[in-house]
């Protein structure tokens, strides 16, 4: 006899926001519980632990504003990242290059930055650096879409191994000491990035709360969200994407240039992915090679969870961010806690929400007795 | 899908009530002083970098009778990346830290941007390996390690002339792109032929810190080439010690007792006390954070603060080696004579030293020149006579 599965998987076709949004709830909870568990094991209060975490640490905080500039300067490239890479996903093309791109992006930014930035004001300065590093990102990724295209390479290996060269390029410039190499500090004997002329860090617009200033690449950020929503909803452009995604012979046999809109979305995605880049090192005000922090593979969860929705995904890299970025400030407060258990914390999350996810849109049927035989 | 919310709301509550009977009292800070620390790795790590420093600001905290669990809080996992640096220092101020550490070379930009705040002006930043420095907040610190590698080199000297092998392998993370490194390995050299002039000391780089499958190659490329009787190291893992073992050779390993590991071929290794370094730091904050500039500055301690010392010698040393190294520590120790002063020592095997006035010779046959602490530390970049480097 043949041996069967007890269960088989079944599409719901009835699936309800409400529903899915409970379902999401819950699937945090059951993580956080399971988080407040391991935290008792080790003696610390989970109460307290999440009361840290999810105020970001704010509460008696003497400087409560330089968290939520911190905070900031996470959130902006994640969303960045994750919105260029919907683009990417919602036609099928798999880039899992974002690390890359990122990088492309900040090293393209940090030329512009090390070789002009004394000769130049900061409002040419900063306007060429988001060019520069979008375009070396969006090319970074658009050779990727043109092989593609031309030769039918797997998008998925070239991306990924593109984000080891951009890593170690920058590497290279980063601990190769010579008089050629303009990314280096002078003053420091040992190889470390310099630091930007004061003209190429990006603009922080001072608010009504005193202290508290508001990193430009925010709003810039905000807006490009809204644009791209835009975009694909009300665009001529922004529909054929949806339509190579879902079947590139169709939009083929619909007249649509299919290689020409592949190449060219790529490179958009590609861009933005590098503008995130060219946005963070001129907040940071360096080069550094831990810089993505893997912002690239965080944004491919993001999108996913947020089902390719633009705006959705404002909300989840909002969230992802106050969960990466209150872990770690929550951690710092108990002395058993490190940041193994931020990461874990923030897995758990993930995982079981990313099970939820599938429960809203499957579900388990047992096999009947008539199936088997 | 009600059921399920019920029992969910069920457990949370049991937790709830368990986690709330087990749980302390919120955290009361009674020394009125708070030790902030940012790691390049885990804190929970047992052995490497960032277990070293762990261990000495435990170690000094518990001497001052501060409680670590309230008084010491810690970021770490954090990349040497400015923005990840800089959001791990607003974290330790926000929460009222007095003193913030910072243990790794590329945290120095943040550390350096963070003191110039002037919200943070009542912190002190330190931070080890570095070169920048204010005058009212802001220090490095670090150690002179290549005194400990001076005797690990005599040692090394005194068991190739009682194994009747010159040569000598050398593992090392990096050679001439750190300063730290080729120091490291410049006065292990100067130790080794101070005993047997003889003595050849083979470098084998690995381009990286810490690696074990790497430095457990290079050591066996030294054995294979060169045929040697000795390996000494400047990279984390105890491999090379292993490999030393396995070959029936010596060896000299770095950072820890590694006799544990490698019994019948480890001798000695250089060895740091951080503990030394951060108690004086944290209570010089404790009694005037204001002076902490004048009365801590910038920390280049070494034998004569017993912040550098060389792990106890294991029965694996050649006779006579422990009173030799007694004497030549004594001179470091009393500031008599140092190993890039530009004075060497020549010691023979029944424990005579005599001091000859020669100048330092790079392998290349010219000579180094003056060589003083800013150089140790900042811009060496040769090799002295007696190394051969890949």
């Amino acid at each position: 006899m043949k041996r069967q599965n007890y269960f088989h998987v079944v599409k719901r076709d009835d699936v309800r926001l409400k529903r899915i949004i409970l379902s999401y709830l819950l699937a945090v909870l059951i993580a956080i519980i399971i988080g407040g568990i391991l935290l008792s094991i080790q003696n610390v209060n989970p109460f307290s632990y999440y009361k840290d975490m999810f105020s970001l640490g704010l509460i008696g905080n003497k400087f409560g504003y330089k968290q939520v500039e911190a905070f900031i300067k996470v959130f902006t490239p994640l969303l960045l990242t994750s919105v260029a890479l919907s683009l990417a996903f919602k036609m099928r093309f798999w880039n899992i290059g974002g690390e890359g791109q990122f990088i492309m992006g900040a090293i393209g930014a940090g030329i512009v930055a090390y070789l002009l930035g004394d000769s130049l004001p900061s409002l040419i300065i900063l306007p060429l650096m988001a060019l520069v590093g979008a375009l070396f990102g969006g090319l970074y990724g658009a050779f990727v879409a043109v092989l593609k295209v031309k030769y039918n390479t797997n998008e998925t290996l070239l991306t990924l191994m593109m984000n080891y060269i951009a890593l170690y390029l920058l590497k290279f410039f980063g601990e190769t000491s010579g008089e050629w190499n303009f990314f280096l500090s002078t003053d420091s004997s040992r190889p470390l990035f310099a630091s930007f002329p004061e003209s190429a860090l990006m603009i922080e617009i001072p608010t009504f709360f005193g202290y508290f200033s508001l990193n430009l690449s925010l709003v810039i950020a905000l807006l490009i969200c809204v644009a791209i929503w835009w975009y694909l909803k009300y665009t001529k452009r922004g529909y054929e994407i949806a339509v190579v995604g879902d079947s590139p012979n169709s939009a083929k046999y619909a007249g649509m240039k299919v290689s020409k809109i592949v190449v060219r979305t790529i490179f958009l995605s590609a861009a933005l992915i590098g503008l995130a880049g060219a946005f963070y090192v001129s907040s940071a005000g360096t080069l550094s090679t831990s810089m993505t922090n893997s912002v690239g593979w965080t944004g491919i969860v993001v999108a996913w969870l947020a089902k390719l929705n633009t705006i959705a995904i404002t909300v989840v890299s909002l969230l992802i961010t106050v969960l990466q970025h209150g872990c770690s400030v929550a951690s710092a407060s108990y002395a058993t806690v490190d940041a193994n258990f931020a990461n874990l914390l923030q897995g758990m999350i993930l995982f079981a929400v990313l099970t939820a996810d599938f429960f809203t849109r499957f579900k388990l049927v047992k096999t009947s007795k008539q199936e088997v035989e | 899908m009600k059921k399920l919310v019920t029992l969910f709301l069920a457990i949370t509550m049991m937790v709830t009530c368990t986690a709330c009977s087990t749980s302390e009292s919120e955290e009361e800070d009674t020394s009125g002083i708070t030790v902030g620390a940012i790691y390049i790795t885990s804190q929970n790590d047992t052995s490497g970098y960032t277990y070293q420093h762990h261990t000495g600001i435990v170690t000094a905290m518990e001497n001052l009778g501060l409680d670590t669990e309230t008084d010491l809080l810690i970021v770490d996992n954090v990349e040497e990346d400015d923005t990840q640096v800089s959001a791990a220092i607003d974290t330790l101020a926000g929460q009222g830290c007095d003193i913030i550490f910072g243990i790794s070379f590329g945290y120095i930009t943040a550390f350096d941007t963070a003191a110039a705040q002037e919200e943070y002006s009542d912190i002190i930043f330190s931070h080890a390996t570095g070169y920048l420095s204010n005058d009212t907040n802001f220090n490095n610190y670090f150690g002179r390690i290549y005194q400990a590698r001076y005797l690990a080199g005599v040692a090394a000297g005194l068991k190739s002339l009682e194994t009747g092998n010159d040569a000598i392998g050398y593992v090392a993370a990096y050679n001439l792109e750190y300063a730290e490194t080729c120091s490291g390995i410049n006065a292990f050299t100067l130790g080794v032929q101070s005993v047997n002039a003889n003595a050849t000391v083979y470098v084998n780089e690995i381009s990286s810190w810490g690696d074990e499958t790497l430095e457990r190659q290079a050591a066996q490329a030294l054995i294979d080439t060169y045929d040697v009787g000795i390996i000494a190291q400047h990279s984390d893992s105890a491999q090379p010690q292993m490999v030393a073992e396995e070959n029936g050779i010596y060896g000299f390993g770095y950072n820890s007792d590694m006799t544990e590991q490698a019994p019948d071929a480890h001798i000695c290794a250089p060895i740091w006390n951080w503990d030394i370094y951060y108690e004086a730091a944290i209570s010089a904050v404790m009694e005037d954070p204001t002076t902490f500039m004048t009365t801590v500055g910038n920390y280049y301690g070494g034998l004569a603060e017993g912040f550098i010392d060389i792990s106890e010698l294991s029965d694996n040393a050649a006779e006579g080696t422990a009173e030799i190294l007694e004497e030549v520590s004594a001179l470091m120790e009393s500031g008599e004579w140092d190993v890039f002063s530009g004075v060497s020592l020549e010691i023979s095997t029944d424990g005579t030293i005599t001091q000859v006035e020669e100048p330092v010779m790079k392998n290349d046959g010219t000579e180094a020149g003056v060589i003083d602490d800013s150089v140790i530390t900042g811009t060496m970049d040769f090799n002295v006579e007696g190394v051969v480097a890949q």
